[in-house]
């Protein structure tokens, strides 16, 4: 009565039911898992940005954040790849196709790719960060003229690591420069070893001060790719990091993904390494 | 570089003994040397000094450029093309650990110790080396103390970052991707 | 008003389809519960506060609101401890989700201090002011009576005055009450306080009894003797997040959750599933919840805050520095509760002072690189 509150809004608790479509393999303990929302109305209305992320809910064990990694165009069903980590992503990998669960979202600031419209462009990916990138990969795919030179860079511990890496060539012949590199090699494997940083490191940058570099994967290795960028040139604004802590709510009410001033989750989870740099050697923060 | 859709399996078809490089004029060589990434915060003259004791060498893919424990004189400069850097394991063979690619120095042992090399390289692809006498390069520096410096301040902070990849492999960051970023 | 026509508000109030809710006895502390009559307030009791410790004791005489604040504060009736936020249910076409319509009680408050408003603003920026609005919250919020009570005395452990949260009540109230020793002085805020107050036994106040309701708010301000300096205190505490005097406070705190539990605008929580015996049936229910809790930065299976330095300097940080990035103000009002509460008397103003003392020296060194991250950080 003292306040002035309008009508209720649109209310972040609710959860649409959805049923698992298709269940992919990927690498060694990873899976995609893609997910038709049942109710029509949202189905239809469904759509989200590069980057945004869901959460995911299984009643009687909980609620987790999972990447979207689908083609923002695409309809009909959302992709996630998850990785068994835990509880609930387990129980994730044993629903069968046609199963129901819970989704809420899409939440998170995506990649802000809009704002970069003809620069080059460096991703960096480790491990299942290639996930949250792969919905951007699509978009550039799809709008490759808009921009300059684009290098796709990730990194996993092995060969049979590597995500996706049935779409390399496509993604290859659609004018990325794809550059997949093992921590762990062997006589099979023809490719590159060692860090992306050792690849960033040598990657021929015509314009560095143009080039922005997005990249996900462990934070160390986020750190030590944007060092190395803007070593090189790359402007420390135009260097983004996507980043993870605990996420209870997704709705910035929880308090859990504080990470200093940002909620990962309503502010985030992709910051401009600017934003975060001063913050990201403190330990324990 | 790119190995998409590269199936071949490695294996060592030609093997490379110092002889087969090529002749080529020392404008040219130095303009091939300016244009990678090691020539950075270098001068031209002390390039210039450089090249008087390099040659170029190409070398067509999976040919052997030196071996573990042999000892060589030449340092290489990686012009262009990729190669593998294996050491070998009783047991286990030869087990990969790094591939250099342009601007990377390889062999280096030759320019700061005996020149016994800490591992067997192999080429990926077409590869076009600068290669440098390590003799040569340390008689230069012990008299230009000047050009000296700079050399090995370039080949420390070279080193500095391969030693920083060398620890982010070994740290096995995506085991699990325990305790890191999953998102 | 006199105090007789203390009924006749919780009368009226109640007739108005309220709740009311106010200060009462309860194991030996001034709580916040339901309100049937003034017979259910703290009449003649007052409340002795320092660090680390609370007790009652008679007042001289027989004052309705002569105590300060106590564990309780009114989040809990805005914020509930326990919500059900959602629910599931497992039919033939799997699963349901639903979310609750949200409760439709109306809480009248009785006794709200100045802090305690500043502490509802607080929450209010929380809860409704992002781009994601709490049902729950807004829904018991929007529908709120708030009586204020001006304080008119105050403990060793209040600081509003740094604050700049009280002594006074000064808006966001539906009505403001000063007790002085002949009654009650009145103030509207409100339309629905107007409404209110023509129920109530009330007649203009004279020049002497304005006068003596204003004596008594200025020794509340008076008693306040306890100080925290709030110049440049966001950035010095983010310009010390490697301090060692972090570690030395962890030597101290037991992390036993009390500080984030009694004070007023602290909003964490979490959610847990809570399934009936069939499995068919889960609700899923919001509890408070707490920086200091290990599990709460829990990631990859492991806790980001492992240690009890790193979970009390995001508490503090959070509270004092951060919480201006994230709503525009500070997340302290000033009521002291965290100190008074805390079962090893750690005093949140004493450890400002300390960061303080010892920045500025050779320490300050360790935190250069933050400096920047102070001005990244806006
Ligand atoms: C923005 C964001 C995007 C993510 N995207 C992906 C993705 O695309 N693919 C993927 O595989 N993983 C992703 N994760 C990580 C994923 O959320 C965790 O692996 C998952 O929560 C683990 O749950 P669990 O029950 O299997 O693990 P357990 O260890 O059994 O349970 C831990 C419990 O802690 C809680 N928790 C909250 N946040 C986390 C967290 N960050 N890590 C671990 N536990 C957490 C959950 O309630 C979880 O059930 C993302 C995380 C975030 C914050
Ligand atoms: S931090 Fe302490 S003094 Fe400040 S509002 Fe919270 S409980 Fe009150
Ligand atoms: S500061 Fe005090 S009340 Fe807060 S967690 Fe530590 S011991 Fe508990």
């Amino acid at each position: 009565m003292t306040s002035a509150i309008t009508a209720p809004r649109f209310d972040p608790w609710r959860t649409h039911a959805v049923r698992v479509a298709r269940k992919t393999p990927e690498v060694p303990g990873v899976f995609t898992c893609d997910l038709a929302i049942q109710e029509a109305t949202v189905a239809s209305t469904y759509r989200f940005a590069p980057g945004q992320f869901n959460m995911l809910y299984i009643p009687g064990l909980g609620e987790i954040a999972i990447s979207i990694c689908d083609d923002p165009q695409s309809r009909g069903s959302v992709a996630h790849t998850i990785r068994i980590a835990g509880n609930v992503t387990h129980a994730l990998s044993e629903l069968a196709v046609g199963s129901t669960l819970g989704l809420r979202g899409p939440f998170g600031v995506g990649w802000p790719i809009d704002e970069y419209r003809g620069r080059d462009l460096v991703l960096v990916a480790g491990g299942i960060g290639l996930a949250p990138l792969r919905p951007l990969i699509c978009h550039l795919l799809a709008h490759r003229q808009e921009f300059g030179e684009i290098h796709l860079i990730m990194g996993a511990r092995e060969p049979s690591g590597l995500l996706y890496s049935a779409e390399y060539s496509a993604w290859q012949d659609g004018g990325l420069n794809v550059y997949p590199t093992v921590d762990r090699g062997d006589d099979s494997w023809p490719g590159h070893i060692g860090m992306v940083t050792a690849i960033l490191d040598r990657l021929p940058l015509c314009r560095p001060a143009e080039t922005v570099m997005m990249s996900c994967g462990p934070e160390t290795m986020m750190w030590y790719a944007a060092q190395i960028a803007i070593d090189r040139g790359v402007r420390p604004e135009s260097v983004y990091v996507s980043l993870e802590r605990n996420m209870n709510c997704a709705i910035g009410l929880c308090g859990h993904c504080q990470f200093g001033p940002q909620f990962l989750c309503k502010d985030g989870p992709i910051f401009s390494y600017n934003r975060v740099a001063s913050i990201m050697k403190v330990a324990d923060l | 570089m790119s190995n998409v859709g590269r199936k071949q399996p490695v294996s060592i078809v030609t093997v490379y003994k110092g002889n087969t490089a090529m002749t080529m004029d020392q404008p040219n060589l130095l303009k091939m040397l300016c244009a990678t990434r090691f020539a950075e915060g270098l001068s031209h003259e002390h390039l210039a000094c450089l090249c008087r004791a390099g040659r170029l060498v190409r070398l067509s893919p999976n040919q052997l450029l030196f071996r573990e424990g042999d000892t060589e004189d030449e340092v290489f400069v990686i012009s262009s093309g990729h190669v593998r850097l294996a050491m070998n394991i009783p047991g286990r063979g030869d087990v990969p650990f790094l591939t250099a690619g342009p601007g990377d120095l390889v062999g280096w042992s030759g320019l700061i110790s005996d020149g016994r090399m800490t591992a067997t390289a192999t080429t990926v692809d077409e590869t076009t080396l600068i290669a440098l006498s390590g003799k040569r390069l340390q008689e230069l520096c012990n008299c230009e103390k000047d050009l000296g410096y700079v050399l090995l301040r370039r080949v420390a902070q070279v080193l500095s970052q391969r030693l920083l990849s060398t620890r982010l492999q070994m740290l096995d960051l995506f085991e699990k991707e325990q305790t890191q970023k999953v998102s | 008003m006199l105090a007789e026509g203390l009924d006749t508000l919780i009368r009226a109030l109640a007739e108005d389809g309220f709740q009311v809710v106010g200060p009462t006895i309860d194991q030996q502390a001034i709580v916040y519960g339901e309100i049937k009559a003034t017979s259910d307030l703290p009449r003649g009791w007052t409340d002795l506060q320092e660090a680390g410790t609370y007790r009652l004791q008679r007042r001289e005489d027989e004052a309705y609101f002569g105590y300060v604040v106590g564990s309780h504060s009114w989040k809990k009736y805005l914020f509930p401890p326990v919500t059900l936020v959602a629910s599931a249910d497992l039919g033939e076409n799997g699963w349901r989700m639903q979310t609750p319509e949200p409760d439709p009680v109306k809480y009248a408050f009785l006794g709200v201090r100045a802090c305690e408003l500043a502490a509802i603003r607080i929450q209010d920026q929380v809860f409704l002011g992002g781009p994601f609005v709490d049902p729950t919250y807004e829904a018991r919020r929007s529908r709120a009576f708030i009586v204020a009570v001006n304080c008119t005395q105050a403990a060793p452990t209040c600081f509003c005055t740094s604050m700049n949260t009280g002594p006074r009540c000064d808006s966001d109230f539906d009505l403001a009450l000063t007790e002085t020793s002949s009654g009650f002085l009145i103030e509207i805020g409100t339309d629905a306080g107007q409404v209110i107050a023509a129920l109530l036994p009330v007649r203009p106040a004279n020049s002497t009894e304005i006068d003596q309701a204003e004596i008594a708010r200025q020794r509340a301000a008076d008693q306040i003797t306890r100080r925290l300096d709030t110049d440049g205190l966001r950035d010095l505490l983010m310009n010390n997040l490697r301090h060692p005097h972090w570690e030395e406070i962890a030597q101290r705190c037991l992390s036993c959750t009390n500080c984030t539990m009694v004070c007023p605008t602290c909003f964490c929580s979490s959610v847990s599933e809570v399934p009936d015996l069939t499995g068919e049936h889960v609700d899923r229910e919001r509890h408070w919840d707490s920086c200091f809790n290990l599990d709460f930065s829990n990631m990859n299976g492991s806790p980001t805050r492992n240690s009890i330095s790193s979970r009390y300097r995001q508490w503090m940080t959070h509270k004092l520095a951060t919480w201006h990035d994230q709503f525009g103000s500070s997340g302290c009002v000033g009521c002291g509760r965290c100190i008074t509460w805390c079962p090893v008397g750690i005093d949140l103003t004493r450890e400002v002072v300390a960061l303080r003392d010892t920045t500025g020296n050779d320490l300050s060194r360790l935190s250069d690189s933050n400096a920047e991250s102070a001005e990244a950080n806006r």
